[in-house]
This record gives C-alpha cells, sequence and structure tokens, in this order.
C-alpha cells in the first residue's frame, strides 16, 4: 500500500531532485557544446601539445639519466621486451608439448580438478521462459 | 485540510527535523570515517589461475554450487577497464551470482598492459590469445563446449572470434552492451574526428595510450556526474550501504589501465572512422569479419542509459547475427549499473540466467 502524502512538501526531497535535475541539464549542454567541430578541434590541440611535452620530457630525461651512468627507461623497456620474447617462446613450446600429449599444466591444479562437483545439473523448470519484470526490459 | 491516514503536519515536521539532524550528525561521523578508510577489497571470489601468459590471467573460480551446468562459462572482459567489476563485492558479485546458479566459470582477465604490449592488435586478442584460452579450458574442464559471454568491448572480442571461428568450441554467445555501429558513438567519433585527431602521432610517441586520457575521455561523457555524485555522497554519508557502494564504483571508474597502443590505433581508423565491421569490411589476419556467419544462440544485452556505448551504437548488433536463435534485451540502468551492483542483480543477472541455463547442459 503507497504511503499517504505528506501535507508539507520536503524541502530536501526538492533540493535532491533539483540536483539530478541540474545534472542532467549540465551533462546536456556541455555534450552540445562538446560535440562541435570546434571542440573537436580545440582537443586535438590539446592532444598535441600533450603528446609533444610528453617527448620532449622523455628526451631530456633519457639526457640525464645517460649522464649520470644510470638505465634510461627506454633501456627498461627493452629489457621488458626481451622479457616478453622470451615469455612468448614458453608459451609456445607450452602449448605445443601439451598438442604432442605431455601436459605441461601445473601439478596442483590436479587436486582442485579432481574435487570438482559434477556437471549433472538441470534448469530449474520454468528456465526458458525468459520473461522479465514489468517495466524492466524490452525484448525483442 | 488534512488527508485522511496522514500524520499531523506539525509531527510530520517535527520528525522530518530529527530524521535531518542525526543524518547530519552521523554525515560528520562516518565522513571522517570515509577519509580514513582504506580502499574497498574487491574481487574476493577464491579462484586459481589456469593459464597466464604476459599480462593475461585465465581464472578459474571455485565451484558454490553442489553440481554444476555441463557446458563452462568464459567471461571476456574489456581491454580498457579492470575486470574486478564482474566480483565486486560478495552479495554484488555477478561471478558469485553465476557460481551459486550452478555455472563452471572462467574468465580472461587481460591486466593491465606493459609498454611491450603496445604492439598487441585486435588479431592478437581474436585469433590467439581467445583461441588459446578457449583451448586451456577445454582441457581443464575435459568439456567440448563452452559459452561465452562478453562485456562491452570484451562483447566486441567475442562477436569478432565467434565471427572467424564458427566452428570453434562456442556453444552460446552472450554480449553486454557491444558497439557495432561506430557511428552511432557520437561523442568519441567527434572527437576522434580524422582531421583533428592525429591516432598515429599518438600511438607512435606514447606507445600505449595513457590510462589518465582514457579517464578523461570517459568522465567527458558526463561532465556534471562527479560533482553530482560528491554531493550525493554528502548527502548519503550516513548510510553505509550507499557509502560502500560509491567507494567500489568510484575506485573502479578511476581504476583505469593503458590501452594497447596498435589495437587503439586500430579501434580508431578501422572502427571509428571508417565504421568497417559494420560495413562488413573488416578484414583480420587477412580473413573477413562477418558477423552473419555467427550460427550459435546469441544473446545481447543493452542499457536504457548507457552513455559510453549508446544505444544507437548498439541496436544492430543483433539484425547481424546469423543465428536463427538470437535474442535482444533493453534493460533500464546506465553502461556501468547494467553489469553490477544492487540493480544488476535484480535486471540482468536473472535474466542471463533464464537465458543460458537452458542451453548450459
Amino acid at each position: 500500500m503507497a504511503e499517504p502524502a505528506s501535507p508539507i512538501p520536503d524541502p530536501v526531497a526538492a533540493w535532491r531532485a533539483w540536483i539530478s535535475q541540474s545534472e542532467q541539464q549540465w551533462n546536456a549542454l556541455l555534450n552540445q557544446a562538446m560535440g562541435s567541430d570546434q571542440y573537436s578541434q580545440l582537443m586535438g590541440r590539446m592532444m598535441e601539445t600533450y603528446v609533444t611535452m610528453q617527448k620532449n620530457m622523455a628526451e631530456s630525461m633519457s639526457r640525464y639519466l645517460g649522464a649520470l651512468n644510470m638505465p634510461t627507461r627506454t633501456d627498461i623497456l627493452t629489457l621488458g621486451d626481451r622479457l616478453a620474447m622470451i615469455e612468448d617462446r614458453l608459451a609456445g613450446i607450452e602449448r605445443m608439448l601439451s598438442a604432442a600429449g605431455t601436459s605441461a599444466a601445473p601439478t596442483d591444479r590436479a587436486p582442485a580438478a579432481a574435487m570438482r562437483p559434477p556437471r549433472t545439473k538441470q534448469p530449474a523448470s520454468g528456465a526458458g521462459t525468459e520473461t522479465a519484470p514489468a517495466g524492466e526490459c524490452r525484448g525483442t | 485540510m488534512t488527508t485522511p491516514g496522514a500524520a499531523p503536519a506539525g509531527i510530520v515536521i517535527e520528525t522530518r527535523v530529527r530524521e535531518e539532524v542525526e543524518r547530519a550528525l552521523l554525515r560528520n561521523v562516518k565522513g571522517l570515517e570515509y577519509l580514513s578508510a582504506g580502499a574497498p577489497e574487491m574481487g574476493l571470489t577464491p579462484k586459481d589461475v589456469v593459464y597466464a601468459r604476459g599480462t593475461l590471467r585465465l581464472y578459474h573460480y571455485r565451484p558454490l554450487a553442489p553440481e554444476v551446468y555441463r557446458v563452462p562459462v568464459l567471461l571476456v572482459m574489456s581491454l580498457v577497464s579492470k575486470a574486478y567489476i564482474l566480483d565486486l563485492t560478495p552479495g554484488q558479485s555477478f561471478i558469485e551470482f553465476l557460481l551459486r546458479q550452478g555455472y563452471d566459470v572462467y574468465m580472461i582477465d587481460w591486466g593491465v598492459p606493459r609498454p611491450a604490449d603496445k604492439r598487441l592488435r585486435l588479431e592478437d586478442y581474436v585469433l590467439d590469445f581467445i583461441p588459446d584460452c578457449l583451448e586451456r579450458i577445454r582441457r581443464d574442464s575435459g568439456e567440448p563446449d563452452v559459452s561465452m559471454i562478453g562485456y562491452c568491448m570484451g562483447g566486441l572480442l567475442a562477436v569478432l572470434y565467434e565471427a572467424l571461428h564458427p566452428d570453434g568450441p562456442v556453444k552460446n554467445l552472450a554480449c553486454f552492451t557491444t558497439p557495432v555501429n561506430f557511428e552511432g558513438m557520437t561523442l568519441f567519433s567527434q572527437w576522434t574526428d580524422k582531421r583533428y585527431f592525429d591516432v598515429d602521432r599518438i600511438v607512435d610517441s606514447l606507445g600505449n595510450v595513457p590510462p589518465e586520457l582514457m579517464y578523461a575521455s570517459f568522465e567527458m561523457l558526463k561532465p556534471a556526474a562527479r560533482l553530482a555524485g560528491q554531493v550525493r555522497l554528502w548527502d548519503n554519508m550516513w548510510n553505509d550501504d550507499f557509502v560502500k557502494g560509491y567507494r567500489m564504483f568510484d575506485r573502479w571508474a578511476a581504476d583505469q589501465i593503458p590501452f594497447p597502443g596498435e589495437c587503439f590505433r586500430q579501434t580508431v581508423k578501422e572502427l571509428m572512422w571508417e565504421n568497417r565491421l559494420y560495413k562488413n569490411e573488416l578484414v583480420l589476419g587477412g580473413r573477413p569479419v562477418v558477423l552473419e556467419r555467427i550460427t550459435v544462440p546469441f544473446l545481447h544485452v543493452m542499457a536504457e542509459h548507457d552513455h559510453i556505448v549508446p544505444y544507437a551504437s548498439a541496436k544492430d548488433l543483433v539484425a547481424m547475427i546469423g543465428s536463427a536463435d538470437k535474442k535482444e534485451l533493453l534493460l533500464k540502468g546506465g553502461h556501468v549499473s547494467l553489469v553490477a551492483g544492487p540493480n544488476a542483480s535484480r535486471r540482468l543477472w536473472p535474466q542471463l540466467d533464464i537465458w543460458l541455463s537452458g542451453r548450459s547442459v
């Protein structure tokens, strides 16, 4: 049963409704502005500036680190690349071994797999009727 | 005149004032707790790593039901967000729900791309990683069939995979909020306008697209949402459930990951600029991607108020799929609340269970 209507307007509820409404209005207004050609142009320029700044910073940092006889980010990334290549090759070898019938899976999976429940579950009667709560969904 | 059954005005005002004063006091006490509390723990459902490759982890979740459906389920996550959105917290976890309903659940978590992953392209995900994981699941579960569920860009990867492997092990395919017509992503299309957006320079200079750029672009879709959200947080600071939910979603939204550079270049050029998937002109690994080749039972669920993947960009997916058994649902909610949180547990999850259970034996 619905609660009886309050005789007094609730200012807090009105304030909450105003917040939600304002949010929607501001989003719509700003999205309209951000959907303009000028905004895309501005974004493009900002991205250009960001990328240039990042690049310049990386270059000068690389020079400083080189002068201090320390590895640069590029050096670390090169090492990372080589590690990734080794990982890929290991994965390839593991796949080949598995395909050849030799299990390369970790051994600690075996007990866990043995304890798994049977795959015998059947859907509850009524499954497949595929109805949705009223007003909650539209299907085709 | 007073409405019959309503309390007298004086009592109503007194009760309301008392309630607001109590809430104001609680706001102060709990506000201090909020500021000093650590990040909420998420993604806690017990799981094992079945397979690891680079940053990719294939998880198998430990069953929570005495018997499970024959066909295991594989969840494919998006490339641009962390996987724990599907495993928020006990009672609000999609994965926990699936386990309790009797599904055997696996998930591909792409992890956080490393600088070396800038070379990864859509082909790597669709022609290598997903088939590799499906093979691992086949061996781990002993079952030849798998149901695949993809969320957001994970759904896109899942349909690309299935279109290129129509004879593969996928028995059922469900996608949540998956874009297919990129012209429908109005703001993203406008922001990546090829006249002004130099994607080559970005990827060539930065490698992977930094997470702060991804975060800023998602925030710009609803520019007033952050401020309004903080006002609502303050208003509801007395309410522990609200604060807990806010903290979880806020942490996830801010926890963005880099977008692998080559994949970003491909997404912008082939999908955003040329809309090749929608035009059936997308070619991956020398093979054309034709969605009509997907013939397995198919479900697509969209959110009415999705600001990231708007309805216009997702609505044509079902029509393009070749399956005879296909269905689309448009549910109330937004891009994230569709899959996670209290509303998802009342809307999407039971709908998916109804659709999938009968097809999982």
